[in-house]
């Protein structure tokens, strides 16, 4: 059996837990698959899970915290007899399937890229030295495994499922206080296929405002670098970087933004790089797929003029 | 009190990687305290500053890693703890060998790093609180004890941050943003070097293997616009990545 932990907002599965689910699918040969649920206002996400996956568990446990979720799982692999769990390789993600995968005693495979069955292990890709190395990584089963996001096409419903709610008895350890959430509206980094991000060149915070108006118009995720991190202008969580996070979008537009090989290490496995930037020389141009060499102030409020003109 | 801090060695991010036989080779490399574990010793150093009380610093990792030990002992560590292990461990065998040593010390509290910058593992920290029995708060940017027994901690989620109350012992991964560590000062790697640090031998069997390890430059197009006419080099740029990309 293979269980997927799918991620969801409350209202609908994420975008990640149908890649999760595409991940499992292609596992296939290992058993039939099973998914959970977890967390709160699970109902109605589980019916939407119902559809894309046989059997769907469900435990309401109320907010995050990584004690819960690898207690839920952990429930839901006792209930399904899994020997391999798949879940979405964000910050939260990596912390729960660590704690449950010690709990499993089985081998944990981390932000993989690519996962198959082979007897009785799997195999997956990953990437490792901060995002400069690519190895293949084997364990045997059991098998905890975190899917980078958007490496895999999101799963299309198939058949329907029934719904099993399971009781979790609550960890406590930790209380949350208080959520400061930077849950905008837009669209999430790790998720998005187009990302922009801006750089200590542009400035100032207000020339920060061009960088969000252009990933607007783009449906693009806004990024930042670390240097407009520590400046105050953006918050830590859209910091690309090292110790900010690692994305893979189709296309990622970097606006004044040098290249540091920290940076670099957050977003060097881009489809696409763009760059924007007045030094010829900046390390970035040097991984850039396109660019323009130029004033940033004066590139990107024209950038922004040509890509409201091509959604029109 | 006891504040322990959980570190390992790992190659400069600036630092050319090659690779021999399918593996790493770190020969050339320029081998460091890991930046994110740096701020776990740091964040060690002032919780010891503050509520006073001992700490130690802990590795698991090749006899190499003696030299981050001591770095760690040049900040202001009191004594150091090293299992030394060959080779891959993934991170839930890690776990399992050092929750033996960090129960025996019973710290308050455990510090390591947000992310491995040579594994790019996030897991430890949170595997080693499983192995514990303890909660665990991953990237941590504040921290504040309340009591012997209980933490206020910032940390950050996938989307936003939360604050909350830990029940302690626990563990504590680092972000960015935690703290400004400190340079050693010559007296302080002159001390280092009488300070405590024991060898333990650690045989253990890794549940993942890695099999093979490449480095993959993707070739890029390296197409550059000048922009000396914004206009039509931003109009250029955009027809590029409609027509010929395919990505906007």
């Amino acid at each position: 059996m293979i269980l997927v932990v799918l991620e969801h907002d409350g209202q609908r599965l994420r975008k990640s837990a149908l890649e999760a689910i595409g991940r499992a699918r292609q596992l296939e040969a290992l058993g039939p698959l099973a998914g959970v649920v977890i967390g709160e206002n699970t109902q109605a996400v589980a019916q939407e899970a119902s559809q894309y996956l046989p059997t769907v568990y469900v435990a309401e446990v109320g907010g995050y915290t990584a004690e819960k979720w690898a207690e839920a799982a952990y429930a839901a692999v006792q209930k399904s007899g899994a020997q391999v769990v798949i879940a979405s390789g964000g910050r939260q993600g990596r912390t729960w399937t660590a704690r449950l995968a010690y709990r499993m005693k089985a081998g944990l495979l981390e932000d993989t890229l690519e996962t198959r069955a082979e007897g009785n292990h799997i195999v997956a890709t990953r990437y490792s030295f901060l995002n400069r190395v690519t190895e293949r990584q084997r364990a045997a089963l059991p098998v905890v495994l975190t899917a980078k996001p958007n490496t895999t096409p999101p799963a299309e419903p198939q058949g329907s499922g029934g719904v099993e709610v399971l009781n979790v008895a609550l960890p406590t350890g930790v209380e949350v206080l208080e959520r400061l959430s930077e849950q905008k509206k837009g669209v999430s980094l790790t998720e998005a296929t187009i990302v922009v991000t801006g750089g200590r060149g542009l400035g100032s915070p207000e020339a920060f405002a061009k960088v969000e108006e252009l990933a607007s118009v783009l449906g693009a995720a806004v990024g930042a670098t670390r240097a407009v991190v520590d400046a105050g202008w953006r918050p830590y969580s859209e910091q690309v970087g090292q110790t900010g996070k690692t994305v893979q979008p189709n296309a990622y537009i970097a606006l004044a933004v040098s290249g540091a090989v920290q940076h670099q290490a957050g977003m060097n496995k881009s489809k696409y790089i763009v760059a924007v930037n007045k030094d010829a020389e900046a390390p970035i141009f040097k991984i850039a797929d396109y660019g323009i060499v130029g004033d940033v102030h004066q590139v990107l409020p024209a950038l922004i003029e040509a890509a409201k003109k091509l959604k029109d | 009190m006891k504040f322990l801090a959980v570190i390992r060695q790992v190659p400069d991010g600036e630092s050319r990687l090659k690779i021999e036989g399918g593996r790493v080779d770190l020969s050339g490399a320029t081998l460091i305290l890991d930046q994110m574990d740096e701020w776990a010793v740091e964040e060690v150093i002032r919780l010891q500053e503050k509520h006073g009380g001992e700490s130690v610093v802990v590795a698991l990792g090749p006899e190499r890693a003696e030299e981050a030990l001591r770095t760690a002992l040049a900040m202001g560590i009191d004594r150091a703890v090293h299992l030394v292990a060959e080779g891959y461990l993934d991170p839930i065998t890690q776990a399992e060998a050092l929750a033996e040593v960090i129960r025996a010390e019973a710290p308050t509290l455990v510090f390591t790093g947000g992310q491995q910058a040579d594994w790019d593992s996030q897991a430890l920290g949170p595997a080693l609180a499983e192995a514990l029995g303890w909660p665990v708060v991953s990237w941590t940017t504040q921290i504040e004890l309340e009591s012997e027994t209980q933490a206020k901690a910032l940390h950050d989620l996938d989307e936003g941050a939360e604050r909350v109350r830990v029940a302690l012992p626990a563990v504590f991964t680092s972000q960015q943003g935690l703290n400004e560590p400190r340079y050693p000062t010559l007296p302080g790697i002159m001390k280092a070097k009488r300070k405590e640090l024991k060898k333990l031998p650690l045989s253990a069997a890794s549940k993942a293997e890695v099999l093979e390890q490449t480095i993959q430059e993707r070739t890029r197009l390296n197409k550059l616009i000048d922009g000396k006419d914004p206009v039509s080099a931003a109009h250029e740029l955009v027809r590029l990545l409609h027509e010929e990309a395919k990505v906007i």
